[in-house]
């Protein structure tokens, strides 16, 4: 508990240092687009209510899901498919360097052409963006699996999909898990972005919408509202991947003692 | 020489194993041939880069040799045959790391599709005889390295082979941690009448533990020499160590290493495929 309490301090300490350093800064501020900090709590109450939140952030939370759900699952299986075979690799791995290197936000126009500017489109453009990092990291993974467990797993008639279960995938998953962190990051800017184009809700729509109207606290909230999301979400993640890869962390921490 | 046990369980005749690529090409084996009867304990010493780990692999459907052949029972071995399990010399990197030990010994049983209860009870059976019941909940890396050796070879008995391959099992444990998996194996050995072939470099090992011991040349591999080890079936590792005729077995086969090293089997394969050997008087 009282480590606990300990770990709690440090990760609040920097934040409440920033938000004063930024109240103090502002608080004497006239600029417009530079409101008070003080004025930006004060709008927020009036701004987020529980109707804006269901008209807003849970359209943009269901879209970045459903993109990051899909670049996973078209991600994973493959990288997986990539990684097994030498030959599929080499074939894919040119055309695979081209694709990642287009900046997925020059997609939306483009996706918007044949997706229209609905959630299909909005999703895809996540989707698209979120899959080159969950795919390459499986394909490594996938690859770096050890000779010995390989062979292990082979004498002992571990083949097919329980090998893929339960060999190939355990052991990818730590790579593979890499790759979603950095996917949660792009997905979130690029839910953000696909909604500044084309959307009639959304937090990246409500932000625009409020520095069209000159609402500058209410932009601020709204900017507030897309940080304090990041940041649950990355928890969210982090818990998620703690359980998942516990046995990662405990395998490397006694190598790490044994050294 | 006959041996009372049974009849050509493993048969190897004329393996060769040519590694080949990147332009190098390494003859790791050149031509070996034996026979292991079942319910034997054989163990197969060589020198460090002999071949001995091609060979094993080779035996246990891994590795397609280049020439010759592996008979199972009298079946060519083509891939893993469901009849024999395989410790390998890196027990680190055997077990699976996101397993339980538990979790571990039972993925093969789950694999040759036997019940819930039948693998239940075959996992605590095979932990119990490694001394290992109370581990099942642990994961490999929070064990020692002898824990970890045990934990594959309960992997390997709760299989239930026919033929146990284990590669240099216990070159990475502690010399105390050694004595006792070796005694360890040789009583599972007896209780449980599997065949094994043992592989090790290290001649005493091969002794203490072996019926038989084939010696290997250094490479390009053939079989240098094969010794019946006459010692008692109840051997100790206090007794049976200072014995004469133990220590009479390990000169002989310490010399033949030597003269594997110094002869040239390059230029005469043939002479050294002997087989049975007699043992020094
Ligand atoms: N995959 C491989 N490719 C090429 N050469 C190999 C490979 N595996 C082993 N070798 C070579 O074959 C020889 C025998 O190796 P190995 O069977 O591991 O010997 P041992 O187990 O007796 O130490 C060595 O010279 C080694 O370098
Ligand atoms: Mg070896």
């Amino acid at each position: 508990m009282r480590r606990f309490l300990l770990r709690l301090v440090f990760v609040l300490t920097l934040p409440a240092i920033l938000l004063a350093v930024w109240w103090a800064a502002s608080d004497s501020s006239t600029d417009v687009y530079w409101p008070p900090l003080r004025t930006i709590l004060k709008t927020f109450p009036d701004v987020w209510t529980v109707e804006r939140l269901r008209t807003d952030a849970v359209p943009s939370i269901l879209r970045l899901s459903a993109g990051y759900a899909t670049a996973a699952l078209v991600g994973v299986a493959l990288g997986t498919v990539i990684g097994s075979y030498r030959r599929v690799r080499a074939v894919c791995e040119p055309v695979l360097e081209f694709l990642r290197a287009v900046p997925p936000p020059v997609l939306v126009p483009v996706i918007m052409l044949f997706a229209g500017i609905g959630h299909t489109m909005k999703i895809l453009v996540i989707a698209i963006g979120c899959v080159w990092p969950i795919l390459l990291n499986t394909v490594e993974g996938v690859r770096a699996v050890d000779s010995v467990m390989a062979e292990t797993a082979r004498s002992y008639g571990v083949t097919g999909l329980a090998r893929l279960r339960h060999v190939v995938l355990p052991s990818a998953s730590p790579q593979i898990f890499a790759g979603l962190r950095q996917a949660l990051s792009i997905g979130i800017i690029l839910m953000v972005i696909s909604e500044m184009f084309a959307a009639s809700n959304g937090l990246g729509f409500t932000v625009v919408q409020f520095q069209r109207g000159f609402a500058i606290p209410d932009m601020w909230t709204g900017i507030l509202v897309l940080g304090l999301l990041g940041f649950l979400l990355s928890v969210v993640f982090q818990l998620v991947e703690r359980r998942v890869l516990g046995w990662y962390h405990g395998l490397r921490a006694t190598t790490r003692r044994s050294r | 020489m006959t041996f009372v046990k049974g009849q050509g369980m493993l048969d190897v005749r004329g393996l060769k194993k040519v590694y080949e690529g990147s332009g190098r090409r390494v003859e790791a084996v050149r031509d070996l041939t034996f026979t292991v009867d079942a319910g034997e304990l054989v163990c197969l010493v060589g020198p460090s880069g002999c071949g001995k780990t091609t060979l094993l692999k080779c035996m246990g459907g891994l590795l397609t040799p280049t020439a010759g052949e592996v008979l199972l029972q009298g079946e060519r071995v083509t891939g893993p045959p469901p009849g024999m399990a395989f410790v390998f010399q890196e027990y680190g990197r055997s077990l699976f790391p996101w397993m339980r030990v538990g979790e571990n010994v039972e993925l093969p049983l789950k694999q040759k599709g036997l019940s819930r209860s039948r693998r239940r009870e075959l996992v605590a059976d095979a932990l119990r005889s490694v001394g290992l019941a109370d581990a099942a909940g642990a994961y490999p890396w929070q064990l020692s390295g002898g824990m970890q050796q045990r934990v594959a070879i309960a992997r390997a008995l709760a299989y239930e082979p026919q033929v146990l391959l284990m590669d240099e099992p216990f070159a990475a444990v502690d010399a105390q941690t050694r004595a006792d998996l070796e005694d360890l194996v040789r009583g599972l050995w007896r209780e449980r009448g599997i065949t094994i072939l043992f592989v090790t470099h290290d001649i005493d090992e091969a002794v203490y533990l072996g019926e038989r011991v084939v010696v290997l040349s250094a490479s390009p591999t053939v079989v240098q020499e094969q010794l019946k080890v006459d010692l008692p079936d109840d051997r100790d590792q206090l007794h049976t160590r200072v014995a004469p005729r133990f220590a009479e077995l390990r000169t002989h086969v310490y010399e033949q290493i030597q003269a594997a090293k110094r002869g040239t089997p390059r230029d005469a394969p043939e002479d050294a495929v002997k087989t049975d050997a007699p043992p020094p008087a």
